[in-house]
């Protein structure tokens, strides 16, 4: 005989079920499932929404009591009975776990007996479709950490976050890891619970299953962290550089194929990320090694290389302290050798913060990567202060956002680089520069850095230097999707909106110009080329775009000192401009 | 390409004149440069190029080499053209041609003269 239900979505919702399971003869309700009846009934005495109330119960690491209380203090007596039929007459099987909750939200459970304490002290259990669920001790904050994603970041093994405590027994469910440590299928991760007395139980190590159908995301590799030195007698050793960090996922396998002679050798990831002790490759100083990695489940075959590592030479140690990025070809003689030679920048990496007339674009064709840094410079000065940091032994990690499109999140690239940049031979950077001085020693050094490990992270120079989109570089930076909007005489008020709402948002924005160079000619702004766009102003009805031209000079007559920023009305701007970037 | 004009002291040396003068009539014009392979929609910096010219100057003011009032002069194909009507300053080789990225929009008078100081 169907229930009859007081309250009418919960019915509409346990009806809703009943028709799957005539599909689905084995459909059993389970806490998902279960959570979703009592977030319909937990609305009823305080007045909030049944989203909002689904939205608490899943907030991470909130523990079973007190999903149990959250239900019970917003239950009515009408909702109460009709749960009791759920649990009484329901015709879809509720499975233990969702038989038990709804037991105890109806107070009819009898007290449960504290479970038996794990052996390690913490226990996991079921799959992670919801999140982690497992028995430790009462009271415990569970702490975790993914350590597939780890290694693409700067976190160390043991940077957990603490994602849900234990209620009064023992037990923890749905807490989640999030962000760039978000689970994925497959994932391994490290945990632990962190008793009252501030001890902790042993590490955990979880591999994240029922979260997708199948496992797609093959190891992480930190190829920056692998080291290869000559060891003698034709072998180089292979280490961790920064054995604190892992250069992989445990258990993960990593092949390589030196490049000169073909010979392939697989190493399996330590417990700790790193490399085992002595291991070594057959090679000499100069070889350069392919890197394929799989976790068992991608990439099985080793037919993706992650990137390569060269063994550093024998020779005695120079200043360099990192290889560089090569040069453009533009600036390559005719037997393709370097018509400019380096110097060492030893500057303050920033003066007063990034700021937008810092920038200077050099002798390099990658307008769009200036014109995105200066735009991020005066909207998100912060972000480009935290993206660059001085290690203090003349090098600088740069750390760029990635996006990873089979899970579309994006995650940390950190690349390091030297002071050392190609320059004239009567001083200054050759590439990107900054405005305060061209003086070795003084020059700020943020933007040219960062240009510089922009290059290493895309291959050269030469990658970057012929032509981009700025929408990229904002990714790179911010670790947000850019957009393209195309502009025309039709959608200028569209324009000025998106510009309005992005620059009010403290969002990038920057525009390009069309490639047809002979409508340029005089007018102060120039083809081929993106400009950051600074601001808006409205006067009256008269629309303004604020613009900079990334080689800090250079722009249309009447805007003041020639520092390349200089204001544009709307119409104007709509005909000499063709796109324009930014981000969500 | 939106690379900046090159640095105006490595080009100064070349400059057979320098001229204050108007684009008074384009002569001819040479074929067009293909466009860059893979160039991606609404990427900046891809390197279009325009074709070569040759183009009558009016010269108004002569800042460096022999008095002329008319001047034609070869536009190389590059990252900007000329139409009649254009102005500013010319920097120009002893082969009669027009130096500088940008051409007249290369660098401003002020600019040019301070360099030959």
């Amino acid at each position: 005989m169907p229930i009859r239900f007081n309250d009418t979505k919960l019915g509409s919702l346990y009806t809703n079920f009943e028709a799957q399971k005539r599909t689905n003869p084995n459909l059993k309700l389970g806490q998902e499932q279960v959570l979703q009846l009592v977030a319909l009934v937990g609305d009823g005495n305080r007045g909030w929404s049944a989203n909002k109330v689904a939205a608490e119960l899943a907030k991470p690491g909130v523990s079973r009591d007190a999903q149990i209380a959250l239900v019970k203090g917003g239950m009515t007596a009408n909702e109460k009975k009709d749960l009791a039929a759920i649990l009484d007459q329901g015709t879809v099987p509720l499975d233990p776990s969702a038989k038990q909750f709804l037991e105890a939200v109806l107070d009819r459970s009898a007290p449960q007996p504290p479970p038996p304490p794990p052996t390690n002290g913490l226990a996991v259990s079921g799959d992670q479709k919801n999140g982690l669920t497992g028995t430790t001790k009462a009271g415990a904050t569970i702490e975790a950490i993914n350590i597939s994603t780890a290694p693409g970041g700067r976190l160390h093994m043991d940077d957990t976050s603490v994602i849900g405590k234990a209620d009064a027994n023992g037990q923890f469910n749905m807490a989640k890891l999030t962000g760039d440590q978000a689970m994925r299928e497959g994932d391994l991760i490290r945990m632990r619970a962190r008793y009252a007395d501030g001890t902790t139980s042993d590490w955990l190590t979880v591999k994240a299953s029922g979260i997708a159908a199948k496992d797609t995301s093959n190891a992480t590799v930190a190829l920056f962290r692998i080291g290869m030195a000559d060891a003698g007698g034709g072998k180089v050793s292979v280490s961790n550089i920064n054995s604190s960090r892992q250069v992989s996922e445990p258990g993960a396998q990593l092949e390589f194929t030196n490049k000169r002679t073909g010979e392939k050798a697989r190493v399996t990831v330590t417990e700790t990320g790193g490399f085992p002790d002595g291991f070594k490759l057959n090679g000499k100083p100069g070889d350069s090694f392919a890197v394929a990695a799989s976790d068992g489940v991608n990439n099985t075959a080793f037919t993706e290389s992650v990137g390569n590592v060269t063994v550093s030479g024998g020779a005695p140690q120079t200043t360099d302290l990192i290889p560089d990025p090569a040069l453009h070809a533009d600036e390559l003689d005719s037997a393709g050798k370097p018509r400019f030679s380096k110097t060492n920048f030893t500057g303050p990496l920033f003066i007063d913060g990034a700021k937008p007339e810092d920038v200077q674009q050099g002798q390099i064709g990658d307008c769009y990567f200036p014109a995105a840094m200066a735009a991020i410079a005066k909207q998100n000065p912060d972000a480009i202060n935290n993206m660059v940091k001085d290690n203090g032994d003349g090098t600088y990690t740069v750390t760029f956002k990635q996006k990873d499109w089979s899970s579309g999140r994006f995650k940390d690239v950190a690349i390091k680089v030297d002071g050392d940049l190609y320059s004239r031979s009567y001083g200054g950077a050759l590439y990107g520069h900054s405005s305060n001085s061209s003086d070795p020693k003084k020059m700020e050094l943020w933007f040219p850095l960062v240009e510089k490990a922009y290059a290493q992270w895309k291959g050269s120079y030469n990658e970057i230097g012929n032509g981009g989109h700025s929408s990229d570089v904002f990714e790179a930076v911010l670790g947000k999707d850019g957009q393209d909007m195309y502009i025309s005489t039709g959608n200028l008020d569209r324009v000025f909106d998106t510009i309005k709402k992005a620059v009010d948002a403290k969002q990038p924005v920057a525009a390009g110009t069309y490639h047809d160079e002979s409508k340029y000619t005089n007018t102060g702004v120039y083809g081929d080329h993106a400009y950051s766009v600074l601001g808006y102003e409205q006067v009256g009805a008269e629309k303004f775009v604020i613009l900079r031209n990334p080689w800090g000079e250079s722009e249309p007559s009447g805007n003041g000192a020639n520092d390349g920023i200089f204001k544009l009305k709307l119409s104007e701007f709509g005909k000499l401009y063709q796109n324009l970037m930014y981000t969500n | 390409m939106a690379k900046p004009p090159e640095p105006i002291e490595e080009v100064m040396p070349q400059a057979t004149w320098v001229v204050e003068a108007e684009v008074k009539e384009v002569l001819a014009t040479g074929p067009a440069p293909a466009a860059p392979a893979n160039a991606k929609p609404g990427a900046t910096s891809v390197g279009y190029k325009s074709a070569s010219q040759t183009v009558k100057l009016t010269v108004t003011n002569v800042l460096k080499g022999e008095k002329a009032a008319e001047l034609v002069v070869e536009k190389p194909v590059g990252s900007y053209s000329l139409r009649p009507g254009n102005k500013g300053p010319f920097l120009i080789d002893a082969s009669k041609t027009i130096l500088g990225r940008y051409g007249p929009d290369s660098w401003n008078l002020e600019r040019v003269k301070s360099a030959m100081k």
